[in-house]
């Protein structure tokens, strides 16, 4: 069978179609739907049709129907003339856009089912590819990313703690976020807010700068070796408030096995470990600067980095600093996956599971021949993992792994 | 009203610039010998900024300081120097935060409030044993301070609750000189380049001399026209022998890359053989990013590589040196490293040019 039939797309396309007879009517219009840029990539299409404008949520509703396309995109940004070329739009504001996307956290279980291949020497390996390739020192690689629960429950922690850093910290109403699961690995989080709408992209860096803990120094977060007054920092808000707490639970958690192993200076890591109970008091009652003399100012900043790192929220730089980014469009399909890119109401996230929720092909079932394909949890029930075989799947399974393209219909 | 001390201290505020209109001076006016004073403290506003960016202000004669303002800026416009615009609000901005400094924080609340749309309130709170007087909403924040270097300016570094900044007042007033300047960038480069009659025009050439006699002083130094790879800034040398082994880069890496190469003069062609050689890029394709990045296609931009902090931002910046703390550009890195190696160079084969080597 030829390389070209994996993933059947016109079958796939078939699909999307008959989804979205129906389906499109679920698809509601962004706000301000005449001022935002559309962008749809087609089904074996390799180029992305952009500059796209609706008059409004019917007509939106109509090109999904007549079009089915693979993705559907719309604008974080607001326009003048949305069909115009870039440099002639008239470009208004735009909504603050983070995304979060799994593939790009080091997590334990990408070591189960991610795999590279360099490309120069064929040496292969699981998980993340390295710098260079260990065979032939070049750097080069094929990869194949896959998804399970465990990626997607850390996608949704780092969207908490950003909803969190949004809420307290910059002071935005609840009403002013959604959330949107991607439709893949991760989810996405706008603000559409007048304070947001205006932010040039100097402004947007330093807010991603501040999301990620980047440039944090502890002289300005009271670790300071002057000797200065006021209490405790650890019921602050801010940072402040965040450094100190993550450096007490750093602190109080670590076995003298860990912090010997962070390799501080010798007279600080002596003291982590003898006199714990003295800093850990003195971050509970005192201002932050009275631990200043156990710790030395080399191992203050791995210390704080290592701190930091779990109180950040690890969203991608570059989304949220691109003034013109397309977002994907909520309730359309993805096309890598054939799952729902999705609103969830924030008060449902704690308990959202995108892998029964964000189905949408959930009744049917499809004869499939699969190449290659690790376990999959879908709908509470686990598939695979799958090495050349055919199989009868629920259709859900059968369209991912389409999708994929690890799949072939079999008729 | 305003009254005429404060319209001379801070001659740019709207209330001042109507106090100026309200006096309805013509050019000819202005030509009267009457008015010298006021077209010598003009010409001396102008050439401060020019020799030490930065006016000091001249209080004892009001009138004199408030209308030498709008002829300073007349006189800005007429040289039609970009670099000037830009260093003349700066040295403006400066001389009027130097008075802001000393206001009561009501005044400084009245000022932004007011005259730059701040959202602002003020606030009595101790921290680390400085006194803070405000708190700024964060976009008005941003707005000035996302530009600065310093590491206490990061909102990451400061006090922010509820989208509200503490700030002191020292600071409130650092943050009120970029309005400040901004608006005076405005008002001198807004206009079309105009010609000056009589008195005026001789200022305007006298001043034009000043600048030419201290032009490469302040646009700095020239690049050498070969490439010197060691003098590379550590991210730069890291994306560069990336590239070489393969590795997919980054957009942010890329676009850094190429507009760095091409910023210190690596030939077009070179650099498209480059990214061919390496990587399976089209060479077409290639071409035309590498030509709308060196400004030939497109709006004819030449781009400069990103700042250093936009590198930390998307993780390009990589393991930095010593010499990497005192600058805030790769190319200010590599500026200042090619005159390091050619100054050892130079110790060691006494005044021959300097051996650079260069790639091939």
């Amino acid at each position: 069978m030829a390389e070209q039939d994996w993933g059947s797309e016109q079958y796939v396309l078939e699909q999307f179609s008959r989804f979205y007879s129906t389906g499109a009517q679920h698809v509601e219009a962004p706000t301000e739907i005449k001022q935002r840029e559309f962008g749809f990539l087609s089904f074996g299409g390799r180029t992305m049709f952009r500059h796209i404008g609706f008059e409004d949520t019917e007509e939106l509703r109509r090109y999904l129907r007549n079009y089915s396309p693979a993705h559907s995109y719309f604008s974080g940004a607001y326009y003048e003339e949305p069909r115009a070329p870039m440099a002639e739009k008239g470009w208004i504001g735009a909504d603050l856009i983070f995304d979060i996307d799994a593939d790009h956290f080091y997590l334990p279980c990408q070591k189960i089912h991610d795999t590279w291949t360099c490309k120069t020497c064929g040496e292969a390996g699981k998980g993340h590819p390295p710098e260079r390739c260990p065979g032939c020192g070049k750097a080069t690689f094929t990869e194949e990313n896959w998804l399970c629960e465990n990626c997607l429950e850390a996608a949704k922690y780092e969207a908490q703690k950003l909803l969190d850093i949004l809420i307290q910290d910059f002071g935005f109403q609840p009403s002013e976020l959604t959330v949107n699961f991607s439709g893949n690995r991760g989810y996405h989080v706008h603000v559409r807010s007048p304070l947001a709408k205006g932010l040039d992209q100097l402004a947007r860096r330093e807010v991603v700068d501040y999301v990620l803990g980047i440039g944090i120094e502890a002289e300005y977060q009271g670790l300071t070796s002057r000797q200065v007054g006021g209490g405790s920092m650890l019921g602050r808000g801010g940072w402040r408030g965040r450094t100190i707490r993550a450096l007490y639970d750093f602190i109080g958690k670590s076995t003298p096995e860990e912090i010997k192993a962070l390799k501080l200076g010798r007279n600080t890591t002596r003291d982590l470990i003898e006199k714990k109970d003295e800093i850990l008091s003195s971050l509970m009652n005192q201002h932050p600067s009275r631990i200043v003399r156990y710790i030395d100012k080399k191992s203050m900043g791995k210390l704080l980095d290592a701190a930091v790192d779990e109180q950040a929220s690890a969203i991608d730089t570059v989304v949220t600093t691109d003034l013109r980014r397309l977002i994907r469009l909520p309730n359309t399909l993805h096309g890598k996956t054939g799952w729902l890119t999705q609103n969830v109401p924030m008060e449902d996230l704690p308990d959202y599971d995108p892998l029964t929720m964000a189905v949408a092909f959930k009744e049917g079932t499809e004869k499939v021949y699969i190449r290659r394909a690790p376990e999959i949890n879908l709908q509470g029930e686990v598939y695979g993992p799958f090495e050349e075989e055919t199989r009868e799947l629920p259709l859900a399974v059968a369209m991912f792994l389409l999708c994929r393209k690890s799949a072939r219909v079999v008729r | 009203m305003i009254s005429e001390r404060e319209a001379a201290k801070y001659p740019f505020l709207n209330d001042a610039v109507t106090l100026v209109e309200a006096l309805g001076l013509t050019l000819e006016d202005l030509m009267d010998p009457g008015h010298a004073k006021v077209l010598d403290r003009a010409e001396r506003r102008v050439a401060q900024a020019i020799m030490k960016g930065e006016a000091s202000p001249e209080l004892g004669d009001t009138i004199t300081e408030l209308l030498s303002f709008p002829v300073g800026n007349m006189f800005v416009t007429a040289m039609g120097e970009q670099f000037l615009f830009r260093r003349y609000a700066l040295s403006e901005a400066v001389r009027a935060q130097g008075l802001l400094k000393d206001e009561t924080e009501e005044r400084l609340a009245k000022i932004a409030r007011l005259e730059f749309g701040w959202t602002l309130r003020l606030v009595d709170e101790r921290l680390d044993g400085r006194l803070y007087r405000f708190e700024l909403l964060f976009k008005d924040y941003l707005r000035n301070a996302a530009g600065f270097r310093e590491p206490e300016w990061k909102i990451v570094n400061r006090l922010m609750r509820g989208g509200y900044v503490l700030l002191t007042r020292r600071e409130v007033s650092r943050l009120l000189q970029e309005e400040i300047q901004r608006r005076i960038a405005d008002l001198v480069s807004r206009r079309r380049q105009i010609s000056l009659p009589g008195p005026l025009g001789v200022k305007v050439e006298s001043l034009q001399k000043v600048f030419e006699e201290n032009r490469s002083r302040l646009t700095g130094r020239d690049l050498p026209s070969e490439l010197v790879t060691e003098a590379f800034p550590p991210c730069i040398r890291h994306a560069f022998e990336g590239l070489l082994a393969g590795k997919r880069l980054s957009h942010m890496e890329r676009f850094g890359l190429t507009s760095f190469l091409i910023n210190v003069g690596m030939d077009i062609d070179e650099i498209v053989n480059l990214f061919v050689s390496v990587t399976d890029f089209d060479e077409q394709f290639t071409r035309y990013q590498i030509e709308h990045i060196a400004g030939l296609r497109g709006s004819r931009t030449k781009y400069t590589p990103p700042t250093c902090s936009t590198f930390k931002t998307h993780s390009v910046c990589y393991n930095p040196e010593r010499l990497c703390q005192h600058i805030k550009h790769p190319l200010h890195y590599y500026r200042i490293k090619v005159r390091d190696i050619q100054r050892e160079q130079g110790l060691e084969s006494g005044d021959e040019a300097p051996n650079t080597q260069t790639t091939k």
